[in-house]
């Protein structure tokens, strides 16, 4: 069969929502008003840590406009990826500051909010586990004293007491590698914040109850997830929950997990009209799902020649009083602290802990941005040691072809190192910013890292319309990173010979299209993509066959091209796809096709990974990020000179949509290095309530990044595509990080390095971070043997 | 009570109490939802409308404020159907992502240009300092806007 | 109790209304200029339960009037309206750069100085140490009749002036001195100052400094000159470096207060920085 040219596949196509966009028509979640809607409120908890020995609504039931309270009762159902240890309200506990312990719903949000506060909460306060320090101390209080009891809904993690999961990577002998006496061991200790997503557009969501079953209009990147939780905490059938998305305000990690709507849903039961419930800044201050803050302790044998021949590893992940998505993000230090180089040994282990502290998250590139962080400064701190250039030390030993992963995976092709080189040219073509630094203190790096796109199941349905128009059916939602409204339908054009344009795109929704993990991880271009792209060749066939019917011609000579079904080389002839499609509605009924996609399973060495949900990365995803720095010594202030990227692409479906991806996130990573941190106070409650106290970068604190695209690295994803939107926040930390160290020959050891920090390295007055909590014996001097606490959690241990 | 006001060249008139903010009797009352709110303290710029021609964060200025006054909100501003300069310039260089920001960031843009049309481009960031864009980074948003400034 | 037609917003229509509204009310009452601190008063978990006399209406308050020996602002001149009104006076500069770089342009067409004297709870005011240093006064208007105050006393006496006196102007003397306002925000702008200097100071021909103000804000809760510094640069030449290094010997005269977005040690420790940038500032301006 005629295949059609591929190249026109790649185009800047501009984004079809983008005008009403700047009309202010389009109407997210938070601009939907329905009829009778209700607008609800939740009461939370003011402390981190207590009993609660009595909750009385009756004041409450009778405020003016209530017209339904929920509180645990309503669900009696827990959550949880791995375990199952999150009730939807605080039942019997609280174990954190923000803690929903009931819900309002009331004509107004004045009066959802009044008669919240008139609920009576008697509580008996107990002691707060504020820092994992104090979770994994001996005879720590246990956040969740009943942990064994709690369902299991994925086995294989070590648990135990205050650890709600460990993954563990043992490759090789790394006791051997640090006893040998031509290595060189270097230990590094460093500390990061928490990060908010501050999506513009806060969690929201309206729901309502119809004919038996919950309809959930909300502003999400995982339409099914939202409705199976939900279904789940409720104790209701999933089939009773139908989910749609409008446009989403931006996500970034936050809205990938289920958080609001089993409360609208609840309230739309019992009130039998419709609920908004929409999370106010500082809700999404106080409550948002972070990126966790994390602690890490990592040491390599680097021989004299300059290979790494160990190296040894502790992150400690703040799961804060739920387990949630840093269970998940155990799985990943193997492939991002474990990644970029050759190890001749590896040792890891990766913990997520409770606290008393409100619940952390999935956030753009998870784990990956402090593992990078910690890795390049370390690999610098090494270089340092051993009196080695950065920049050769990174070329040595970057993965290569044939090169084993931490957890022993092959990785295929040459794909770093020749970023490296584009990143060389990269510099050489443009001057150095120095002059502008003036009389401050300038330093520049530059690092590398390694993510992965995220597969799993997706499917995809296509209508080829008796108009010539194809729809394009799938769970994927539009969070503003363009690929439902670029990518995808660039890569259904193509296999189908007509204009993106004329691929219309259905916003997601769990009673039209078929189950998918939902957007993030990179997956939509690859996943959603190479479904889309398998139901656009299942329609292909179809109207091939339906054609070669008309046109007495084989289908192997007919091509798709401009709207047409032509015969191959002559040009304008068969027939138009709108006609064919109306033959087909005669002759075998409506043209539909569909595909699906999941997980292809790229092997990890058997025995090396336990208690990971992802053992090996299918699809990994390199950079090269440069960045010169001046820092000002007298008040610690930092500012980015230059910035450049070199990124595999895979391919670059739509090269300008990802310049806009790139220029985002790495502004946003920007903000993490140096000035977003999330901290908490001694009553457990987040300090930055506002976006007052909790700087994101504004225009003036970003610059334009110069940017490549390296294309041709191998992927699985449709057309060689690569997902591009998670990758480039991954690495502006490490390389701030590692240019404010050069600049300033200081330790740098923490996130973010805010201008008191900063200034406090230079004064010699911030701290060290040493981590005394995370054991790694390594005095080999004092004749000890190297030893890592890596052993496996075991629960007869608590 | 009620309060008039004018309201993209239209009378209108809210019964909401006095120290109800603007930009909530613009959303809820007049279902004119373009201007969001992403913050009610003054810091994102997303509920930017103009007052008598100048832009003002709609969250922190209550109705009671506005009697008689003259509102106009990013709804305006493609005047009979036709997208703005602006607007056109920032559809063209395919800017927008999310699109949250942008109400807010079009209306402080929109005055701005007014008085400055041929601002630099650091000029254009430093009246862009109350506007917070989590997705694009703003350089591409603002080389459109120094795009436009160019051709004035 | 609020007024008494039980109205909780009041837009005033004269100074006379204003301040009979404001007598009416009583404790209940309060002024409202920009709303820009008040609207806030939930985030901040205070009360907003007052009844407001809105001010911003009234001409007389809005006028900014540059007289021969002085300049008279009205408490509800905008931020804006500060800084491109001033912009062109040499011996405001202070003012007027700390009107131009405080908050965002949205912010600055409706926040005044008024409300930026009265917030007392904002010790980051951009407009409070710049008018310290230019010896700037307040005219209080009441019932009872007006007052006339230096900044430093108002901000003693601010949170009792009530409730039914409000500023009603700020007057800003006109000599021949040279002003700069050095903020230091923690990002590049946008954010409240952690610490700022405000510097006014005459010079003598030989470029002598005859008389010096340095106001100090942000670093303790409310500003206040730095008077052991203003005494050693007078007589010497404006010399940035030296006046860093008096600025170090004398740093132990602050106590800097904690927050959330910076410690109390750094906003001290920036200060011998921020008064070096002052001093060159003053030095550019011949
Ligand atoms: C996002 C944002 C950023 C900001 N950044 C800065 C900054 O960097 N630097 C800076 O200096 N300011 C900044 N501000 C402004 C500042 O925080 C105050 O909001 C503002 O100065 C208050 O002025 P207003 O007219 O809005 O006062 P209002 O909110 O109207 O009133 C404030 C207080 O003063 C009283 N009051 C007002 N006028 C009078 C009067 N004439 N007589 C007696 N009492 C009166 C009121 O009763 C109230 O108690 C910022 C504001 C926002 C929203
Ligand atoms: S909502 Fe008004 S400035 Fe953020
Ligand atoms: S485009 Fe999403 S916030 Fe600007």
């Amino acid at each position: 069969m005629a295949i059609a040219d591929p190249s026109n596949v790649t185009m800047n196509l501009p984004r079809r929502d983008a005008r009403d966009k700047l009309l202010g028509r389009t109407r997210y979640t938070v601009d939907r008003m329905l009829p009778r809607m209700l607008h609800a409120a939740i009461l939370r908890s003011e402390v981190a840590s207590a009993r609660i020995l009595k909750i009385d609504i009756t004041r409450a039931r009778q405020m003016p406009g209530v017209r339904a309270i929920a509180l645990s009762e309503d669900a009696p159902g827990m959550h949880g990826i791995g375990i199952a240890d999150h009730p939807l309200f605080a039942s019997g506990v609280i174990r954190f500051h923000g803690e929903q312990i009931a819900a309002v719903a009331a004509d107004t949000y004045e009066q959802a909010q009044a008669a919240a506060r008139a609920i009576e909460v008697e509580l008996e306060p107990l002691p707060i586990v504020l820092t994992m320090a104090d979770a994994l101390a001996p005879g720590a209080r246990l956040v969740h004293p009943d942990w064994k009891n709690y369902e299991v809904l994925f086995e294989g993690g070590a648990r135990g007491g205050n650890v709600a999961w460990e993954a563990t990577v043992v490759r090789g002998d790394t006791e051997a590698a640090f006893a040998r006496d031509d290595v060189v061991v270097v230990e590094s200790c460093f500390r990061v914040g928490r990060q908010n997503h501050v999506s513009l557009e806060p969690r929201a969501v309206v729901a309502s109850y119809e004919d038996g079953r919950y309809h959930i209009e909300t502003s999400t990147q995982v339409p099914w997830t939202v409705r199976n939780m939900t279904a789940k905490l409720l104790g209701v059938l999933a089939s009773q929950v139908h989910v749609t998305v409008p446009p989403v305000g931006g996500g970034f990690g936050q809205k990938f997990d289920c958080t609001l709507e089993p409360y609208a849903a609840i309230l739309a039961r019992k009130s039998g009209q419709p609920v908004r419930l929409v999370y106010s800044r500082q809700e999404e201050m106080l409550t948002c799902l972070c990126r966790e803050n994390a602690e890490i302790k990592i040491r390599s044998a680097v021989t004299k020649s300059g290979d790494i021949a160990g190296r040894e590893a502790v992150v400690l992940m703040d799961c804060g009083a739920y387990g949630g998505e840093q269970i998940f993000l155990t799985t990943m230090t193997a492939h991002t602290l474990g990644g970029n180089y050759k190890l001749g040994s590896v040792k890891l282990a990766s913990r997520a802990v409770y606290t008393n502290t409100p619940p952390n998250g999935a956030f753009r590139a998870c784990n990956g941005v402090y593992n990078t962080f910690a890795l390049e400064r370390h690999t610098d701190e090494i270089c340092q040691a051993m009196g080695m250039d950065p920049l050769e030390f990174r070329r040595r030993n970057v993965l290569g072809d044939g090169d084993l992963g931490a957890t022993g995976q092959v990785f295929e092709g040459d794909v770093l190192g020749p970023m490296l080189d584009r990143m060389e040219k990269l510099r050489e073509a443009s001057h150095s910013k120095e002059p502008l630094a003036g009389g401050r203190l300038y330093g520049r790096a530059t690092v590398v890292g390694t993510w992965f796109i995220f597969v799993g199941p997706s499917t995809a349905t296509i209508n080829l319309n008796a108009d010539g128009s194809a729809t394009l059916i799938t769970a994927g939602v539009e969070l503003g990173q363009g690929t439902m409204v670029q990518a995808l339908p660039q890569i259904v054009a193509h296999e189908l010979g007509i204009h993106p344009n004329d691929v219309i795109v259905r916003n997601a929704d769990t009673d039209a299209a078929g189950f998918d993990l939902g957007v993030g991880g990179g997956r939509t271009t690859v996943s959603v993509g190479a479904a889309s792209l398998a139901a656009a060749a299942d329609v292909r066939n179809k109207i091939l066959h339906t054609a070669s019917e008309l046109l007495q011609t084989q289908p192997e000579r007919l091509v798709l091209r401009n709207g047409r079904v032509e015969i191959a080389g002559i040009e304008g002839s068969g027939m138009t796809i709108a006609k064919a499609v109306q033959h087909a509605h005669r002759l075998t009924g409506p043209v539909v096709g569909s595909g699906s996609f999941t997980n292809p399973g790229v092997p990890a060495m058997p025995g090396c990974a336990a208690g990971h949900f992802i053992d090996a990365i299918d699809i990994p995803v390199f950079n090269v990020h440069d960045c010169e720095v001046a820092v000002d010594p007298d008040t610690g202030h930092v500012e980015i000179l230059s910035y450049k990227v070199v990124q595999d692409v895979g391919r670059a479906l739509n090269p300008r949509a990802i310049h806009g991806q790139i220029q985002g996130g790495v502004t946003q990573g920007l903000g993490y290095a140096l000035h977003e941190e999330h901290t908490i106070g001694e009553d457990g409650c987040i300090r930055q309530d506002s976006l007052e106290t909790y700087r994101v970068p504004l225009a003036l604190d970003t610059v334009p990044v110069e940017i490549d695209l390296y294309e041709g690295a191998p992927s699985i994803g449709p057309l060689g595509a690569k997902g591009a939107g998670e990758v480039p926040i991954l690495n502006p930390p490490a390389a701030v990080a590692c240019a404010i160290a050069n600049a300033t020959g200081c330790r740098v050891q923490q996130l973010p390095l805010t201008p008191p920090r900063v200034l406090g390295l230079l004064l010699g007055r911030e701290p060290a971070v040493e981590l005394p909590h995370i054991k790694i014996v390594s005095q080999l001097a004092a004749g000890l043997p190297p030893a890592i606490d890596l052993t496996p959690f075991r629960a007869d241990r608590f | 009570m009620s309060l008039r006001l004018v309201v993209n060249g239209e009378d209108r008139v809210s019964r909401a109490e006095p120290l109800t903010p603007l930009v909530d009797v613009l959303r809820d009352e007049f279902h004119l939802t373009g201007a969001k709110v992403a913050c009610r303290e003054g810091f994102c710029g997303a509920c930017t409308v103009h007052i008598d021609g100048q832009p003002v964060v709609s969250c922190l200025v209550p109705l009671g404020m506005v009697e008689g006054r003259e509102v106009r909100t990013v709804e305006s501003l493609a005047a009979a159907g036709e997208l703005s300069p602006l607007q056109r310039i920032m559809e063209e260089h395919d800017v927008v992502q999310c699109g949250m920001c942008f109400p807010g960031i079009l209306m402080v843009l929109t005055s701005f240009f007014r008085e400055h049309p041929r601002a630099e481009r650091g000029e254009i960031k430093v009246a862009l300092v109350g506007n917070i864009c989590r997705c694009t980074g703003y350089e591409r948003l603002v080389d459109a806007a120094v795009a436009l400034a160019k051709r004035s | 109790m609020p007024g008494q037609n039980g109205e909780r917003f009041h837009a005033a229509t004269s100074l006379t209304d204003a301040i009979a509204a404001l007598a009416d009310r009583g404790s209940a009452g309060a002024a409202l200029a920009g709303a820009t601190w008040i609207m806030r008063a939930p985030l901040r978990h205070e009360r907003r339960d007052l009844s407001y006399v809105a001010i911003s209406k009234i001409d007389e308050l809005r006028r900014l009037d540059i007289l021969d020996r002085e300049i008279s602002i009205g408490a509800c001149v905008t931020h804006a309206e500060l800084a491109s009104s001033l912009g062109s006076l040499p011996e405001c500069r202070a003012l007027a750069q700390a009107a131009v770089n405080s908050a965002n342009p949205a912010v600055r067409n409706v926040a005044t100085i008024g409300g930026n004297l009265c917030a007392s709870a904002f010790a980051a005011a951009d407009l409070v140490p710049a008018l310290i240093c230019l010896d700037a006064e307040l005219e209080i208007e009441g019932a009872k009749g007006s007052e006339r105050m230096t900044v430093k006393r108002f901000l003693e006496v601010r949170t009792g002036i009530g409730p039914d006196r409000l500023v009603r102007r700020v007057i800003v003397p006109r000599t021949a001195r040279r002003s700069a306002h050095i903020r230091l925000p923690l990002r590049k702008a946008g954010d409240y100052p952690v610490a700022i200097v405000s510097l006014a100071a005459t010079l003598n021909p030989t470029g002598v400094v005859e008389s010096a103000r340095v106001a100090v804000g942000s670093v303790e809760p409310v500003a206040r000159r730095w008077e052991q510094l203003e005494t050693s640069l007078v007589g010497h030449s404006l010399d940035p470096r030296r006046a860093a290094e008096q600025a170090e010997r004398f740093c132990g005269d602050f106590l800097g207060r904690e927050g959330v977005e910076a410690p109390g040690w750094y906003r001290v420790k920036v200060l011998p920085s921020l008064v070096r940038r002052a001093v060159l500032a003053l030095q550019e301006q011949s």
